[in-house]
């Protein structure tokens, strides 16, 4: 049984954290996002086989001319657990985000 | 690992160990079990996945515990429509480092109609509740010695101003600090039944994980485990208990190749959260509120979730848009869950290759109105309780200030734009000698198998409607004191 490699999540995230949060630093945004990477590499296999599916998809859709507007629009279809994907990126950045500054605003600026 | 490990503790380094007995697992199943046979001079290892953490080394709740006390960091789902997220302990004293340490008897009536419905024998639920009476002893199950907290009076005054049933549930907790309710320590396994075990003999192995048993015909003749460095190891018993948990007993005993009635009745307590505002300080980050109101059990509950900052963040996260405007109010924040008892069902299932199992649940259209209804009856506790706006987590919900828009929350509700989530796990390896019904006989032996044995929440018939951990002390210990009785009669 040997482990999986890890879902290439990185990408994503940052896009979607941009988008979600867009006073968040820089250097913030990069943690949020490695502490994303490594909780996503710790998942049990069949999740995290999902979401390896998932994310190298929607790397490839980002690496389009438009990318993003694509991947919104994706997202937007009824397609099953696909929905789960953005929610899984957010609940862990968000909660990483505020559990370690707990001041952060709204739109992701420091207090 | 947190500094130097207690006598009887140690990491997995052999790739040979020999007992009388393994026990796998060192939550509310696996220390009793092993508390009680070690207690009999019989010779146990227990083989703990996680690492032993000391408690008071981690903030209780955060995301560093969920990484170092949590399988997968807290991050597992039982896929479904709607998926449901749930979080299982995985550290020396299993869920009972991690949960809320709140205590419930399961109620005499359930004892009586688990007895009758899977015709488990020697179930007199008077016996069980003498042994409940010992648990209570041992964990100190009592209630907080002083003044809650206002999270915790929120459900209190909610509920008696709307005639709602309601009361504090005890802990297993001390509280050594003048009985300061914000300092109690928690009686979990590694301060009560774990040492009791260690002291007895018993040595408890960390960092081991059992990859599958070895069977020959339905005898198991070893366990195969993968050892931190990669190389593989094997421990050798006369007897094995699996008290991995709901999810991961049924799925070793599948890797195991052990056929029969074994994962296909998960049984949970579904959840739907909201966050509510308040118009003065209420949060604390790292406890959770005593008080549950319980007018509409075994049905439905309602009671206090854990309320960091990070957790108030992913409460809005459904509706981010509209309610993010909220996230720097959390120090007048908190919040609370709506539970109910479930009859859809899950399974768990061991796929060839794969490390971990995948697991399924089913919420039934009775479940998804009983969610709907739960949340909007908490929605209106909330604003009874204090509250000045109340933000349900599921995606397009409203936020609710008036009773008015309570009924706005009921119609717009639907579970499969909700985040559901469990923390009770149970009912994978039913006990009792209805065979088509039950992975396990009425002490927990293994139907088909002669010396493999399940001692955990695995082994509970159904979701019990309460906090189970209780449950599955009492359990543990009377099917562990069957097979020192069987032993003894053995080489009488």
């Amino acid at each position: 049984m040997r482990p999986l490699p890890a879902p290439p999540v990185a990408p994503f995230a940052h896009r979607l954290l941009s988008d979600d949060l867009p006073d968040l630093a820089d250097d913030r945004r990069e943690a949020a996002v490695a502490f994303v990477e490594r909780r996503v590499a710790t998942l049990p296999s069949v999740m995290r086989l999902g979401v390896s599916v998932l994310a190298v998809v929607f790397r490839a859709i980002l690496a389009l001319p438009g990318g993003w507007r694509i991947a919104r629009a994706v997202l937007a279809l009824p397609l099953p657990f696909v929905p789960e994907y953005p929610r899984l990126v957010r609940s862990l950045a968000y909660a990483y985000v505020w559990e370690t500054w707990p001041t952060t605003s709204p739109t992701g600026a420091a207090r | 690992m947190s500094g130097a490990l207690p006598a009887g503790v140690q990491v997995l380094d052999d790739t040979t160990v020999e007992t009388d007995v393994l026990v796998i697992g060192s939550g509310a199943g696996g220390a009793t079990t092993a508390s009680v046979l070690a207690a009999a001079g019989i010779d146990v290892v227990i083989a703990e996945e996680g690492d032993w953490v000391e408690q008071g080394s981690v903030v209780p709740f955060s995301l560093d515990q969920m990484d170092r006390q949590y399988r997968a960091g807290g991050v597992t789902v039982a896929l479904g429509f709607p998926s449901i997220a749930y979080t299982e302990g995985r550290c020396a004293g299993g869920g009972t480092e991690v949960n809320s340490g709140l205590y419930w008897r399961p109620p005499g009536e359930l004892l009586e109609r688990w007895r009758h419905d899977f015709r488990i024998s020697d179930f007199a639920p008077d016996d069980l509740l003498a042994i409940a009476d010992e648990v209570e002893q041992a964990i100190n199950v009592r209630t907080v010695p002083a003044g809650h907290s206002a999270q915790s009076e929120v459900l209190r005054s909610g509920a008696a101003r709307l005639g709602w049933r309601h009361g504090e549930v005890p802990r297993w907790m001390t509280y050594p600090h003048g009985d300061d309710p914000a300092r109690g320590e928690r009686q979990s396994m590694t301060r009560t039944y774990l040492p009791r075990a260690l002291a007895s003999g018993a040595r408890l192995l960390t960092r081991c994980r059992i990859d599958r048993l070895v069977m020959d015909g339905g005898r198991a003749v070893e366990a195969r485990t993968t050892l931190d460095d990669g190389r593989s190891g094997r421990i050798r018993f006369r007897e094995v208990i699996v008290c991995a948990g709901a999810i991961h007993t049924p799925a070793l005993l599948q890797r195991s190749g052990i056929k029969g009635h074994i994962g296909r009745t998960l049984a949970v307590h579904p959840t739907v959260k909201l966050a509510a505002r308040f118009p003065d300080a209420i949060n604390v980050p790292d406890d959770v509120p005593v008080h549950q109101v319980k007018e509409f059990t075994p049905h439905l509950s309602f009671g206090g979730s854990a309320s960091n900052p990070g957790l108030v963040a992913l409460s809005l996260l459904d509706n981010w848009a509209s309610f993010r405007r909220a996230v720097t109010d959390w120090p007048r924040m908190s919040v609370y869950y709506a539970a109910i008892t479930s009859e859809g069902t899950g399974r768990v299932v061991s796929l060839p290759g794969m490390r971990d199992p995948l697991v399924t649940y089913r919420l039934t259209a009775r479940d998804k109105a009983l969610l709907g209804s739960g949340l909007a009856r908490l929605a209106l506790l909330m604003l009874e309780g204090g509250a000045e706006e109340v933000f349900p987590s599921f995606k397009g919900a409203p936020s609710v200030t008036s009773r008015r828009d309570v009924g706005t929350l009921s119609r717009s509700f639907s579970a499969s734009r909700a985040s559901v989530m469990t923390v009770h796990l149970c009912g994978t390896v039913p006990m009792g000698e209805v065979t088509e019904r039950c992975g396990a006989d009425s002490f927990g032996r293994v139907h088909g198998c002669t010396n493999v044995r399940v001692n955990d929440a695995s082994l509970l018939p159904t979701a019990p409607g309460v906090n189970p951990q209780a449950s599955v002390m009492m359990f543990a210990i009377r099917n562990a004191r069957h097979l020192v009785d069987q032993r003894s009669s053995h080489v009488r």
